[in-house]
């Protein structure tokens, strides 16, 4: 089953007003569990206000966010009639169990953001505690968990997140940029997020940077086999990471699925302003000068591999 | 949206929103002069109409401007109620052995009063707030009040503190709302609780917020000085204002309309507010 499912999803900003505008056009999407889903898009496609939506941090103007199969909008309205045939409210009178709904409904919800973790554009300006330890233990202090429960996931993430042991007494603000970065990324890990949802994770961060980023996503997603979804517009950070891809344009899912089937959309990706990745461009260049090079090449590990085999 | 309704301006095309921003605020001055020479119903039908007149020509929904109306509602209505009984004249209109009175004149001065104060709000928002930005209101202050100078007061220093100041508004208010997601989505929470815990809930936004803040000043002064901004001394203008005939028009027009409420109050028709 899919872990996330877009059903219908439409979002509007300031409906009404002359300024109304469209950031999703009744979306249809399902995002597969355990996979590393890549979200590609221009520049107001739409791709930051969808990852809103995942954690309930913005709610569809219409249509349903689902989460493991249950809308994370749901309201009590909505989910009376067909919840109250459940076995733990069916022996409950009408306002008991709908008393008791209330409460799952809201309990729910709290736990969302704790379930979907979500990872900003520059993380690093949302940190704010004395030290580093204080900082990553901030999102499961609010989950109420005891202090060596805190502990435990402290060190579990930073060691994910590429964290210097060495940091955690320190204060945040001394850190150098790609540290505070994945200081950040700690933060949304130690609340061991079955969903992961990064904007821009290795924006503004130099190559070795972005590499300890990803390696650090990456060893997150393998190890606890969560779902993670990436919003970027580096085709190549795509390419080498993601098993699926999404592609946004004008607020509509244009492609979706494997990293081999989109890219194969050369011609229409540079249509909607989007470009492949540069290696897979230098091997389509080689093929037309007429190396017998494959068209499918994605990485500069398989460009290598290809190469090699026409030596 | 961003940057958009900040403040009142609205934008439109209309002869008021192309008025050079220092006739607006000479003009915003005298339409306040004018709104106090009003003392009968001649004078006021005439300010009122005007008024209406304003509205039309700066092309802004009628709607949008009583509605800034709205937060002074309290005060015009304190006013008229205290006119209406305080004042005491000639005419009563309550039974002598009422013990509160109420007098003919007490009601005009109150109606009056209310006319003045809704004609007041109305001017200075179609003169300075609805037809001109915040930073085009800023410059016309700046070169109105340069004369200051002379007496070695930074008037360019304050305007230009002022305009960065209106520059960053939206900027920081953007800023809250992304900071204030991020920590939402590590499970914070700004509504519950009790006063002191909600105070605390708001640090892990202030000082994220004040560490960008400060650091966005000293980028800016950096990128100031990489320009060589040094100051009022020789510094040319982006938007030159410049002053046109039309605006020194509506000016003489304005005094013109303020020459007539006075002789419209002394020709004496109809009540004549006493103080």
């Amino acid at each position: 089953m899919d872990k996330i499912y877009l059903d219908h999803v439409s979002f509007v900003y300031s409906a009404g007003t002359p300024f109304e505008q469209k950031a999703l056009d009744d979306v249809c999407l399902g995002i597969r569990a355990g996979c590393l889903t890549g979200i590609i898009g221009h520049t107001g496609s739409g791709k930051s206000t969808m990852m809103q939506l995942l954690n309930g941090l913005a709610k569809p103007t219409s249509g349903r966010v689902l989460l493991d199969g249950d809308d994370i909008n749901a309201t009590l309205e909505g989910v009376f009639d067909e919840w109250s045939k459940r076995q733990e409210y069916q022996h409950l009178s009408k306002s008991a169990a709908k008393k008791a709904i209330k409460r799952e409904l809201l309990d729910k919800k709290r736990v969302l953001c704790f379930r979907v973790g979500l990872v900003m554009q520059y993380p690093e300006y949302q940190l704010f505690e004395e030290t580093v330890y204080k900082d990553i233990a901030y999102g499961p202090r609010n989950m109420g968990l005891s202090e060596e429960e805190i502990h435990e996931r402290v060190y579990e993430a930073a060691a994910f997140a590429g964290v210097d042991q060495a940091w955690m007494e320190k204060s945040p603000f001394d850190l150098s940029g790609g540290q505070k970065r994945r200081v950040a990324l700690a933060g949304v890990i130690a609340m061991r997020p079955e969903v992961l949802v990064l904007d821009e994770p290795g924006a503004g961060l130099d190559p070795q940077g972005r590499n300890a980023i990803f390696d650090g996503i990456v060893h997150y997603q393998k190890t606890t086999g969560s779902t993670v979804l990436i919003v970027s517009h580096s085709m190549e950070d795509m390419a080498r990471f993601c098993d699926d891809v999404v592609v946004l344009s004008q607020a509509k899912v244009v492609y979706h699925g494997t990293c081999k089937e989109v890219f194969a959309h050369v011609d229409e990706l540079s249509a909607i302003g989007l470009d492949i990745p540069q290696i897979t461009q230098l091997m389509l260049l080689l093929k037309e000068r007429g190396l017998p090079v494959p068209s499918n090449v994605y990485t500069l590990e398989d460009a290598v591999r290809a190469l090699q085999f026409l030596v | 949206m961003k940057g958009i309704s900040f403040g009142q301006y609205y934008p439109s095309d209309s002869m008021l929103h192309r008025m050079d921003p220092r006739a607006k605020v000479v003009l915003a001055v005298l339409y306040i002069v004018c709104t106090f020479l009003c003392n009968n119903v001649l004078a006021f039908a005439a300010l009122l109409l005007s008024a209406l007149l304003l509205v039309c020509m700066s092309r802004i929904p009628l709607r949008l401007i009583l509605r800034s109306i709205r937060p002074l509602l309290l005060i015009i209505a304190l006013t008229s109620f205290i006119n209406v009984f305080m004042t005491k004249g000639e005419q009563l209109l309550t039974p002598a052995d009422w013990r509160i009175q109420i007098y003919a004149e007490g009601v005009w001065n109150a109606v009056f009063m209310v006319l003045r104060i809704m004609v007041l709000i109305i001017g200075t928002g179609i003169f300075l707030t609805y037809t001109t930005t915040p930073l085009a209101l800023t410059d016309a202050l700046e070169l109105l009040l340069s004369p200051l100078k002379k007496i070695h007061v930074p008037v360019h220093d304050f305007a230009m503190m002022m305009s960065i100041a209106l520059r960053f508004i939206p900027t920081l208010s953007e800023e809250t709302e992304k900071i204030m997601n991020a920590q939402k989505a590590r499970g914070a929470n700004f509504t519950t609780g009790g006063l002191l815990q909600r105070a605390k809930a708001l640090i892990p936004i202030l000082i994220p917020l004040f560490v960008s803040a400060i650091g966005r000043a000293f980028e800016l002064a950096s990128a100031m000085e990489c320009r060589c901004y040094h100051g009022d001394e020789g510094r040319t203008r982006m938007r030159v204002l410049k002053f046109q005939a039309s605006d020194a028009l509506a000016i003489v027009l304005v005094t013109l309309f303020g020459v007539g409420l006075f002789f419209l109050n002394r020709l004496g028709i109809g009540y004549t507010r006493i103080s």
